[in-house]
């Protein structure tokens, strides 16, 4: 029925997998699932490195510190770049370096303005993240499953805010 | 709980996470964009699959009482102002925190630039965190739409993924996940004067 072989999984099958990772995160880590603060955990034990002075602010020494959960995060985020990788070796799946939709969305084929608006793109995405406290995954997965009243106020804010940008921003692909 | 076994454990679990981001193919820039220009909804059929599914299971798990619920604060203002600026750079980045380890892993290579760009996100947004505490933490706390109802969370939650199911169901009927999958699984099809062409060509003669 379904083969780690296949190109594709019908959504719903993907999604229920992705849902079921809440048991092993709630009963083991004692947290619900999420990506966006193994961003400041990473990015903080590299720059607190070159300035110290970072790792003294509150809210980096709660991230970078050894908790478990911080680690666990970090390791999960690794863990979904392993999956793909394996995912898409066994489906023989061939990708070119840079999705051929861009060359539509963005009205040119180069990949320096690609890879400048994906810098961008980056920087915002993970600012504003975190000034929710919490992405797709935290705020999304997560948050909508335990009808979170503030989740629900992030994720309508983040679906207007990607819906207006990429209607307006980017042409149609 | 040692810190090895949450590494093992975060690392396996990451890998389901990864292949099934990658099986359902929303991790494909093709998918979140076409998702946000409102022409292709892979995206929220696996999200909200993913929500009714952890929603079921946080019904049994919180109803029996083995775990306690984790959600987050409700802090309004934050998440208005977060959440649009997260969304403008997902729209640009055709991928979220979690999908850009996907894009990764498969092989694209300005999800690299993402990559950085992301953490340097997050460290500018540590370095400011402290003069935004305040705006960051104004709101209720801890709030669920159940407590607001006065009614228990596993009720509530079973309803909720009864709803999404039912909105499931109408969005499959309009639109068939196999046809929204695009010429390489990618959720591209193509430019607008192609598909027009081929539109016409399958229209019959004058």
């Amino acid at each position: 029925m379904f083969s780690l072989t296949d190109k594709a999984w019908s959504p719903y099958a993907a999604g229920i997998v992705i849902g079921l990772l809440q048991i092993p995160a709630f009963l083991i880590i004692e947290t619900a699932l999420g990506t966006s603060s193994s961003y400041v955990t990473i990015g903080g034990a590299i720059v607190s490195w070159i300035d110290p002075a970072l790792a003294k602010i509150d809210y980096v020494a709660r991230h970078i510190s050894d908790a478990p959960k911080n680690w666990w995060q970090v390791a999960l985020v690794v863990g979904i770049a392993m999956g793909a990788f394996l995912s898409a070796r066994l489906s023989k799946a061939v990708r070119s370096p840079i999705s051929p939709i861009w060359t539509r969305a963005l009205g040119s084929s180069s990949a320096g303005r690609r890879y400048a608006v994906a810098f961008a793109a980056g920087f915002l995405m993970l600012f504003g993240a975190r000034v929710a406290d919490g992405c797709t995954s935290g705020h999304g997965l997560s948050g909508m499953a335990q009808l979170a009243v503030g989740s629900a106020v992030a994720v309508a804010a983040m679906f207007t805010g990607g819906i207006v940008v990429a209607l307006s921003l980017l042409r149609r692909i | 709980m040692s810190l090895t076994i949450a590494i093992v454990v975060g690392l396996l679990m990451g890998i389901v996470f990864g292949l099934a981001l990658e099986k359902s193919r929303v991790f494909e820039p093709g998918m979140i964009v076409g998702q946000m220009q409102l022409r292709n909804f892979i995206m929220l059929k696996v999200f909200l699959t993913a929500v009714a599914t952890g929603a079921v299971v946080l019904a049994v798990l919180n109803g029996f009482g083995v775990v306690k619920l984790q959600p987050k604060a409700a802090f309004y203002a934050a998440d208005l102002v977060g959440g649009l600026i997260l969304g403008a750079g997902i729209a640009l980045a055709g991928a979220c925190p979690g999908t850009t380890l996907a894009q990764i892993g498969t092989g694209y290579r300005d999800a690299w630039f993402t990559l950085a760009g992301a953490l340097c996100g997050a460290v500018a947004f540590s370095y400011a965190q402290p003069s935004l505490a305040s705006f960051l933490s104004a709101g209720d706390g801890k709030l669920i739409f159940t407590d607001l109802f006065g009614i228990p969370f596993w009720t509530g939650a079973l309803a909720w993924a009864a709803v999404i199911v039912l909105v499931l169901l109408v969005l499959e009927r309009q639109r068939p996940w196999r046809d929204e999958m695009g010429r390489n699984v990618d959720g591209d099809f193509g430019p607008p004067e192609e598909k027009a062409a081929r539109t016409a060509s399958m229209a019959p003669a004058e």
